[in-house]
C-alpha cells in the first residue's frame, strides 16, 4: 500500500479529521490526525487490516507533544504510523485500548515518561517508575546534567 | 486455603531477571496476575538523547543482555536511516551473521532456563555449554562475550579474523546434532508433555489483539516473521523457512524455538559461504566526519560540521529472538538523536500475561513464563 | 560369619577404656568405675557415637557421590578442588554453613522454627540405629524393626509441616502442605509394597528378611513391589521427579525457604540421611542386604567387613539410580503426582501384595528357586 493509496482510502470516511498523510521511511506512511477524532481514526485504520498495534510513544517537541502509534497489517505486511499533536499545557488524548487492547502498557509507559494522559484508559498506573514518581523523564525539561556550552562564536569558525 | 496474593519476585527463581509477578491464588489455582516492572529501568531512551549516535550502541548491548547484537542491529538500521548512511553489503552480511548467531545463543539460553524451570537439570548445562561455543566465536571477532559494541553507523567495527568461517562452521556442525539431543531429552519424556502440553494457551487472534509477537505468535500457527514479511538487511537473499507450530501452548513455543535454531544454522551456512566468496570493505567510505569514533571527543568542531547535515527520521523493525522489535530514531540536527523509541517484544508479551496465566496452577507458572522467554533488560530498558 | 558385632566391639572398647582409667584411681572409685553397669553405659554411648559417625560420614560421602555423578551426567566434573576429587568439599560447605548466622524471621514462631529442623534431623538419625548393615553391624534382635523404621520414617511430614508453618512464609506454607500431601499419599503404596516383602519373608525383622533372601533376592519375584517401593521412596525422599515441596522454580525453596545457616544444613543433612536410609531399605528388602551374589568366591565372603562392603556397594549403586533419575527427568505437578499416587500406585501395590501371596502359596519359582522358609 502506497502513501497516496492510504490517503485515498482514509480521506473519504475521515475527511478533515486527518490533517495529512505523508511519506514515512519503510512504512505505508504517516497519518496525522486531530486528537479529538482519535477513536474514529483508530477504528478506520483498524478496519483497514492493521490489527496489530506495535507500540505507542510520545515525543516532546517542547511547545507541543506528539503521540505516535505504530501499527502492522498482516495482509499488506506493512507498518503504518499514526500521529497526533497535543499541546503541552493540555496533553491528553483518547486511549486506544478499546480498539487495540495491546495499547495498555504502551500508554501507561507514555503517560509516565512523556506526561501524556490517555482518557478512559482502564488502568493508568505507573509501570516503569515507582508509584508517586513526580517526574517525566522523557520530557526535554528533564536534564540528565547541565547542558553543554554549545554556543560557538562566529570568529571561531 | 483462602485467596491470597503472593509476590513471585523480584527475587524469585522463576523470574529470570528482576521483576515481580503478583499472583492472586486460591489453593493452587491462579485467579489474577499483575506483573510489576521497572526494577531494571535505566532510562535507556533518555540516556540515548544525551549521547552521540555511536555511543548509543553501548546501551544497546545492555538493553537485552542475551541478545545484544540483535539490538545493535535494530538500532543501527534506524540510526543509519535517520543519518542517511548506507552500509556496504559485506557489513550487512556480517550483521546478519551476528544476529543469527545471537538468535541461537539467545534460544540456547532460553532452553537452559526453561528446562531448569520444569526441573530438568542436565539439559540446563548442555544449553549453557553449547551457548559458550557461540560466545567464544563472538569473542574472537568482537572481543567481548556479552557487551560487544561491534556495529557502527555505516558498517561494523572490524572484519572477521582469518579462519573464522571454518571455526564457525565447526560450531554449526556440532550444534545441529545437539538440537536432536535436546529434543530427545524433552519431547521424549512423558513428564515433559504432562507438564507442558496445553499450558499457557493463547490463540493467534488473542496474540494479535494483545500485541504478542515472536515464537509465541508463531506457536499459534501464524506465520509472521519480519525477516520474511519485511526483509531488512540481506534477508531477502537468504533461504530459510519460518518456524511455526499449531499448539499455541508451551510445547508449541518449544518446537518453534527449536526449529528456529535449526533455520538459523541454515542461514548461517549461507552467510558464511557468502562471506568467504565476497571480501570487501565493512565500513561505508563516505561517512560524515562528525560521527567520529565512539568516545572520541567530538565537541565544538563536530557540532559545526553537523549543522548543515540533513535532518531525518529512522524507523526499523527486526525479528529479534523474542519477537518483533522496533526502533524509531528522530534526527533533528545536533550531535545526539532527538528522540529514540524502542519497542521491546517481551514488553508486549508480558503485558498479555493475564490472558495466558489465569486459570492455570501455581506450578504452571514456571513453564509458562519460561516459554515466554522474559528478558527484563529489554522490557524495562 | 564374623562373630564380632558392633555392640561387642563397643563393649570391649568400653571395658578396655574403663579398665585403664580405673587402674589409676584408688579403690572405692576403681570399683565403681569398673562396675558392669558403668561399662555397659559407656558401651552404649560408644555404640551411639559409632553409629552417628558412620551415618554422618556416609551421608556426606553420599552428597559427594551425588555431586560427582550429577556432574558427569551434566558433562562436567563436579567438585574438584577441595581434597582429592573434591572429597572434602562437603566438609568445607558444612563448615561454612556452621559459621553462618541463623536468621529467624521476625514474625516466625520461634518454637516451631527451631524444633522443626532439629526434630526432622534427629528422627532421621534415630532411624539409622534401627537398620542392620551386616550380620555384625546391627542393634540386635528387634522383631519389629521394619515397622519401627517405617514408623519413624513417616514422622517427617509432621516436622516439615511444623517448620514450614512456623516460618510464616507463603512459599514455605505451600511447600509444607505439598510435602504433607505427597508423603501421606505415597505412604500407603510404600507400606503395601513392604507388606508384600513381609508376606514372603514371614517376618518384620530386617535381619530375618535379609536371611530369607539367601536363595534369591526379592527384586525378581517381587518386581512390582520393587517398582512401587522405589517410586514411593522417591516421593518420600522428595527427589526429582517428585521434589515438588521444594520445587525451586515456583516455590523458591519450598518449606525451607526461610532457613539459613546450620538449620538449613540440618534439613540438607536430614534429606540426604533419608536418601541414604531409602537406598538402604531398598537394599535390605529387595537386594539381599549384605548377602553376596553366588559367584563371589567363598574366600572373599568370609573376609572381615565383606558384608558391610557389599552392603554399601549396593546402597551406593541404588542411590546412583536415584541420581540418574534426577538427572534425566523433569518434575511433575502436584495434582499429577497425587493422581498417580492414588490412582496408579495403590492398585499396583495391591497387585504386588497379591503376587507375594501367590509366591508364598507356590513356594518355588522356576528361575529363582525356593523360599528358605514358608513365610507368613
Amino acid at each position: 500500500m502506497q502513501t497516496d493509496e492510504l490517503e485515498r482510502t482514509l480521506r473519504p470516511s475521515l475527511g478533515d479529521r486527518i490533517t495529512s498523510v505523508e511519506a514515512f521511511p519503510d512504512t505505508a506512511g504517516r497519518v496525522r490526525f486531530r486528537r479529538e477524532a482519535a477513536l474514529d481514526v483508530f477504528r478506520s485504520v483498524h478496519a483497514l487490516g492493521f490489527h496489530h498495534l506495535s507500540t505507542v510513544g510520545g515525543i516532546d517537541w517542547v511547545d507541543h507533544r506528539e503521540v505516535f502509534y505504530i501499527l502492522w497489517s498482516d495482509d499488506t505486511r506493512q507498518y503504518v504510523v499514526l500521529s497526533t499533536d497535543v499541546p503541552a499545557s493540555d496533553a491528553h488524548v483518547e486511549s486506544a485500548t478499546p480498539v487495540w487492547p495491546s495499547a495498555n502498557w504502551h500508554e501507561r509507559e507514555t503517560w509516565e515518561l512523556v506526561d501524556i494522559t490517555f482518557d478512559h484508559h482502564p488502568d493508568l498506573r505507573h509501570l516503569l517508575t515507582p508509584d508517586g514518581y513526580a517526574f517525566h523523564p522523557l520530557l526535554r525539561s528533564f536534564k540528565l546534567h547541565e547542558p553543554e556550552e554549545l554556543e560557538v562564536k562566529a570568529r571561531h569558525v | 486455603m483462602s485467596e491470597m496474593w503472593i509476590n513471585m519476585g523480584p527475587q524469585h527463581p522463576m523470574t529470570h531477571g528482576l521483576w515481580n509477578l503478583r499472583v492472586r491464588i486460591e489453593g493452587e489455582v491462579i485467579l489474577d496476575v499483575d506483573p510489576e516492572m521497572g526494577y531494571l529501568h535505566r532510562g535507556i531512551e533518555k540516556i540515548s538523547e544525551d549521547r552521540h549516535y555511536n555511543e548509543v550502541i553501548t546501551l544497546m548491548d545492555r538493553t537485552c543482555y542475551v541478545a545484544g547484537l540483535a539490538w545493535e542491529h535494530l538500532y543501527m538500521l534506524a540510526a543509519e536511516e535517520a543519518l542517511h548512511i548506507r552500509p556496504p553489503e559485506r557489513a550487512q552480511y556480517l550483521r546478519v551473521l551476528c544476529e543469527e548467531f545471537q538468535r541461537i545463543a539467545s534460544h540456547l539460553m532460553w532452553y537452559a532456563a526453561f528446562v531448569q524451570d520444569i526441573g530438568l537439570m542436565s539439559p540446563f548445562l548442555y544449553g549453557m555449554r553449547d551457548r559458550d561455543l557461540i560466545l567464544d566465536l563472538f569473542q574472537s571477532y568482537t572481543g567481548a562475550r556479552m557487551t560487544y559494541e561491534y556495529m557502527r553507523a555505516g558498517g561494523v567495527r572490524n572484519d572477521l579474523p582469518p579462519g573464522f568461517t571454518d571455526r564457525a562452521r565447526k560450531v554449526l556442525d556440532w550444534l545441529l546434532p545437539r538440537f536432536h539431543e535436546y529434543d530427545q531429552l524433552c519431547l521424549g519424556s512423558d513428564i515433559f508433555h504432562k507438564r507442558c502440553d496445553g499450558l499457557g494457551k493463547l490463540s493467534a487472534e488473542e496474540c494479535i489483539r494483545h500485541g504478542v509477537t515472536g515464537p509465541m505468535l508463531r506457536s499459534a500457527g501464524r506465520k509472521r516473521d519480519l525477516r520474511r514479511d519485511r526483509p531488512y538487511a540481506v534477508y531477502d537473499q537468504l533461504d530459510f523457512e519460518v518456524a511455526v507450530a499449531d499448539g499455541a501452548d508451551v510445547t508449541g513455543r518449544y518446537l518453534v524455538r527449536m526449529e528456529e535454531m535449526r533455520q538459523s544454522v541454515r542461514i548461517l551456512y549461507q552467510v558464511l559461504d557468502w562471506l568467504d566468496r565476497h571480501p570487501g570493505p565493512v565500513m561505508a567510505d563516505q561517512l560524515p566526519r562528525w560521527l567520529g569514533a565512539p568516545y572520541a571527543p567530538v565537541g565544538r568542531e563536530g557540532y559545526l560540521l553537523k549543522r548543515n547535515y540533513p535532518k531525518g527520521v529512522g524507523f526499523s523493525a527486526i525479528e529479534e529472538p523474542h519477537g518483533e522489535a522496533l526502533a524509531y530514531v528522530v534526527n533533528e540536527g545536533g550531535e545526539h538523536p532527538y528522540r529514540v523509541k524502542f519497542r521491546s517484544p517481551v514488553f508486549a508479551n508480558l503485558a498479555a500475561s493475564r490472558h495466558y496465566l489465569v486459570g492455570y496452577r501455581v506450578a504452571d507458572i514456571p513453564p509458562i513464563m519460561g516459554s515466554v522467554d522474559v528478558c527484563v533488560g529489554e522490557v524495562d530498558r | 560369619m564374623a562373630s564380632a558385632t558392633l555392640y561387642s566391639v563397643s563393649y570391649d572398647l568400653s571395658h578396655l577404656l574403663l579398665g585403664g582409667i580405673a587402674s589409676v584411681f584408688p579403690d572405692p572409685l576403681r570399683a565403681w568405675i569398673s562396675n558392669g553397669n558403668v561399662i555397659t553405659g559407656l558401651a552404649v554411648l560408644i555404640f551411639a557415637a559409632l553409629l552417628l559417625a558412620a551415618s554422618m560420614l556416609n551421608t556426606i560421602l553420599l552428597i559427594w557421590w551425588e555431586r560427582k555423578l550429577l556432574g558427569r551426567f551434566m558433562d562436567r566434573r563436579g567438585a574438584m578442588h577441595v581434597g582429592y576429587a573434591g572429597l572434602l568439599q562437603n566438609f568445607a560447605d558444612g563448615f561454612k554453613l556452621f559459621r553462618k548466622t541463623t536468621v529467624q524471621p521476625r514474625e516466625a514462631d520461634a518454637l516451631g522454627f527451631f524444633t522443626g529442623p532439629t526434630a526432622y534431623m534427629v528422627t532421621s538419625m534415630i532411624l539409622f540405629g534401627v537398620l542392620p548393615i551386616s550380620s555384625g553391624w546391627n542393634s540386635g534382635a528387634l522383631p519389629l524393626s521394619l515397622l519401627l523404621a517405617l514408623a519413624i520414617f513417616s514422622f517427617a511430614p509432621l516436622f516439615i509441616f511444623v517448620s514450614a508453618w512456623s516460618s510464616n512464609n507463603k512459599y514455605s506454607l505451600m511447600g509444607g502442605m505439598r510435602s504433607a500431601a505427597q508423603m501421606i499419599a505415597y505412604e500407603v503404596p510404600l507400606l503395601l509394597a513392604v507388606v508384600a516383602v513381609v508376606i514372603v519373608a514371614g517376618s518384620f525383622d530386617l535381619t530375618t528378611i535379609v536371611y530369607e533372601q539367601q536363595n534369591y533376592w526379592f527384586w525378581g519375584p517381587l518386581f512390582v513391589a520393587l517398582v512401587v517401593f522405589v517410586a514411593g521412596m522417591l516421593a518420600e525422599m522428595e527427589r526429582i521427579p517428585f521434589d515438588l515441596p521444594e520445587a525451586e522454580a515456583e516455590l523458591v525453596e519450598g518449606w525451607n525457604t526461610e532457613y539459613g545457616g546450620m538449620l538449613f544444613a540440618f534439613f540438607m543433612l536430614a534429606d540426604y540421611l533419608r536418601s541414604l536410609i531409602g537406598s538402604i531399605l531398598v537394599v535390605l528388602l529387595f537386594l539381599g542386604g549384605w548377602t553376596m551374589p553366588s559367584w563371589v568366591p567363598s574366600a572373599a565372603t568370609s573376609f572381615p567387613l565383606a558384608g558391610i562392603f557389599w552392603f554399601m556397594l549396593k546402597t551406593y549403586l541404588v542411590f546412583a539410580v536415584f541420581v540418574w533419575i534426577r538427572a534425566a527427568l523433569p518434575r511433575v505437578r502436584t495434582d499429577q503426582l497425587l493422581r498417580v499416587g492414588w490412582n496408579r500406585m495403590i492398585p499396583l501395590s495391591l497387585l504386588a501384595v497379591f503376587l507375594a501371596a501367590a509366591l508364598v502359596t507356590v513356594k518355588c519359582v522356576p528361575v529363582f528357586g525356593c523360599l528358605p522358609s514358608p513365610g507368613i
